[in-house]
């Protein structure tokens, strides 16, 4: 494994995501990209995507493309939950951001 | 140069790297090298901090910060997600939004305990 | 899907609009009311910074700090965004294809008319800006629309300011749900917290407005679209309000919209009536 496979795997592992087997499959990133596609769709029903979102997304979908697929596998975990806090970020701003309004 | 762009992806969604900041002197705690990066805790941008040779004035000078925050987990909850203690503020809940992972948390908590 | 999302917002909003002004006001749910806002708005920022006359507010740092005043005068002696409005009155001057100009398209023939933009179209039910006027205008007449943001329609943006001048903002929020629904869809937008930063339009320029972030002073919001749009010495070119929006929006790492996407349009139209009172001062410099 690359250096640059570690550091994303740790990173995913530090940032408290589950780790992957250290030899992922295809179907394994398939499936986590398929998980984070869908949670940053529904962020853009919200009007909330987030640029590192989409840049993950790009950086799994390259390294899939090169059978790198530990590396691609953590970047989808992270943007899926990248995508996921901004879905919540969303929701919440749904009633919040009238508290910020200059009264 | 072909290594050279992931590495600078990876530096743009906020990854950690293994490899050192090689051209500048090594600070003198990793804390401070994640609080001063733009690209991670960007702490200067806001606040004015020993070290940093900035006026910003977003945010309150960091300084005394034991006698001020002799709690750690109050400061590293004020890191992780201020807007939850205090729903108005400016700060970025960088833990909460994944900007920075609880380890780099901790090495800046580690680093603002020194000034 | 977005776009759905966008206009089941916005019937809602007209929806619950209609629903309140049947119930007497002090009926639950939130009442649109631009004028009170305004009053609002603009109170916040008078206390917030005493002493600087309303029209200062179009000069954003330089009018909320000394020192910064100082190099913009200075800058001022030779203002950066001359070349950009040498070029503007020449585009705006210059007859399209079929005969026809700039002219044949506005009230008054362009000629100061900044201070009326962004308006509500009752007829499109939209919100129409300068930029958008112009591109409808050379679309009209046969020609192609012009990139957003900066070149061409940056300068000719800012020879029709700079021809307004001095004259008030007077956005008008006419009496039609779906005008007050933009409006408010344009006021959620300046509100909300977005990208991962976690930053909305207010935590930098309502909240943190007038201090230091780094060497840069973050500017009020009022009045901030009055001197649009700007030389930049940062990007080192002209910008319209659609390049400010955007990379605002990137520097909060949050996905940018398309310039003129409907929701921006409304965000220009909040925050233009937000600064009615504040005289024209386009093209501007900014640091």
């Amino acid at each position: 494994m690359s250096r640059r496979a570690l550091a994303v795997v740790a990173a995913a592992g530090l940032a408290g995501l589950s780790c992957g087997a250290l030899a992922a499959t295809q179907s394994e990133f398939d499936a986590a990209y398929a998980a984070a596609a869908q949670a940053e769709a529904q962020a853009g029903a919200l009007h909330d995507q987030w640029s590192p979102t989409e840049a993950a997304l790009k950086a799994a979908r390259q390294a899939a493309e090169e059978k790198r697929y530990d590396e691609a596998s953590a970047l989808a975990r992270r943007a899926e939950a990248l995508a996921k806090a901004s879905i919540s970020q969303a929701q919440a701003q749904q009633s919040l951001w009238r508290e910020a309004v200059v009264k | 140069m072909r290594g050279a762009l992931p590495m600078i992806a990876l530096a743009a969604l906020g990854l950690p790297l293994l490899a050192p900041l090689s051209s500048r002197a090594e600070p003198a705690m990793p804390g401070q090298a994640v609080a001063f990066d733009r690209s991670k805790g960007n702490c200067l941008a806001c606040h004015t901090m020993k070290g940093g040779d900035v006026p910003s004035n977003v945010g309150p000078e960091l300084a005394d910060m034991k006698a001020r925050f002799p709690d750690r987990k109050e400061l590293y909850a004020i890191i992780f997600d201020e807007e939850r203690r205090n729903p108005q503020t400016v700060m970025p809940p960088f833990g909460r939004d994944l900007i920075l992972t609880p380890q780099e948390i901790n090495e800046i908590v580690d680093f603002l305990y020194t000034l | 899907m977005i776009g759905r999302i966008g206009s089941i917002y916005r019937a809602a909003a007209a929806a619950a609009l209609l629903f309140t002004s049947l119930l007497p006001a002090a009926s639950a749910g939130p009442r649109i009311d631009p004028a009170g806002d305004q009053r609002a708005f603009q109170a916040y920022f008078e206390r917030a910074f005493p002493g600087v006359a309303l029209d200062d507010f179009a000069n954003g740092p330089y009018a909320v700090n000394k020192e910064m005043r100082k190099q913009w005068e200075e800058i001022m002696q030779f203002p950066p965004y001359d070349f950009a409005l040498d070029d503007g009155k020449r585009l705006f001057e210059a007859p399209f294809k079929n005969g026809k100009s700039y002219a044949d398209c506005f009230p008054d023939r362009g000629i100061g008319i900044r201070q009326s933009y962004p308006y509500f179209d009752l007829r499109s039910g939209e919100v129409v800006t300068l930029d958008l006027a112009i591109n409808r205008c050379r679309e009209q007449n046969g020609e192609k629309p012009l990139p957003y943001e900066v070149g061409d329609m940056a300068a000719i943006d800012a020879y029709m300011a700079s021809t307004s001048r001095g004259k008030p903002f007077d956005i008008r929020i006419p009496d039609d749900p779906r005008a007050l629904a933009a409006y408010e869809n344009g006021k959620k937008f300046f509100y909300e917290r977005r990208g991962q930063l976690n930053f909305s339009c207010a935590s930098c320029h309502v909240q943190a407005a007038g201090r230091r972030m780094r060497g840069d002073i973050l500017a009020p919001a009022l009045g901030m679209l009055a001197s649009f749009p700007i030389y930049r010495s940062d990007w080192g070119s002209m910008g319209t309000v659609d390049r400010r929006f955007v990379s605002c929006n990137e520097q909060v790492r949050s996905l940018p919209l398309k310039p003129e996407d409907e929701a921006y349009r409304d965000l220009e139209y909040f925050l233009s009536y937000m600064s009615n009172g504040v005289a024209i001062a386009g093209p501007g410099t900014r640091p």
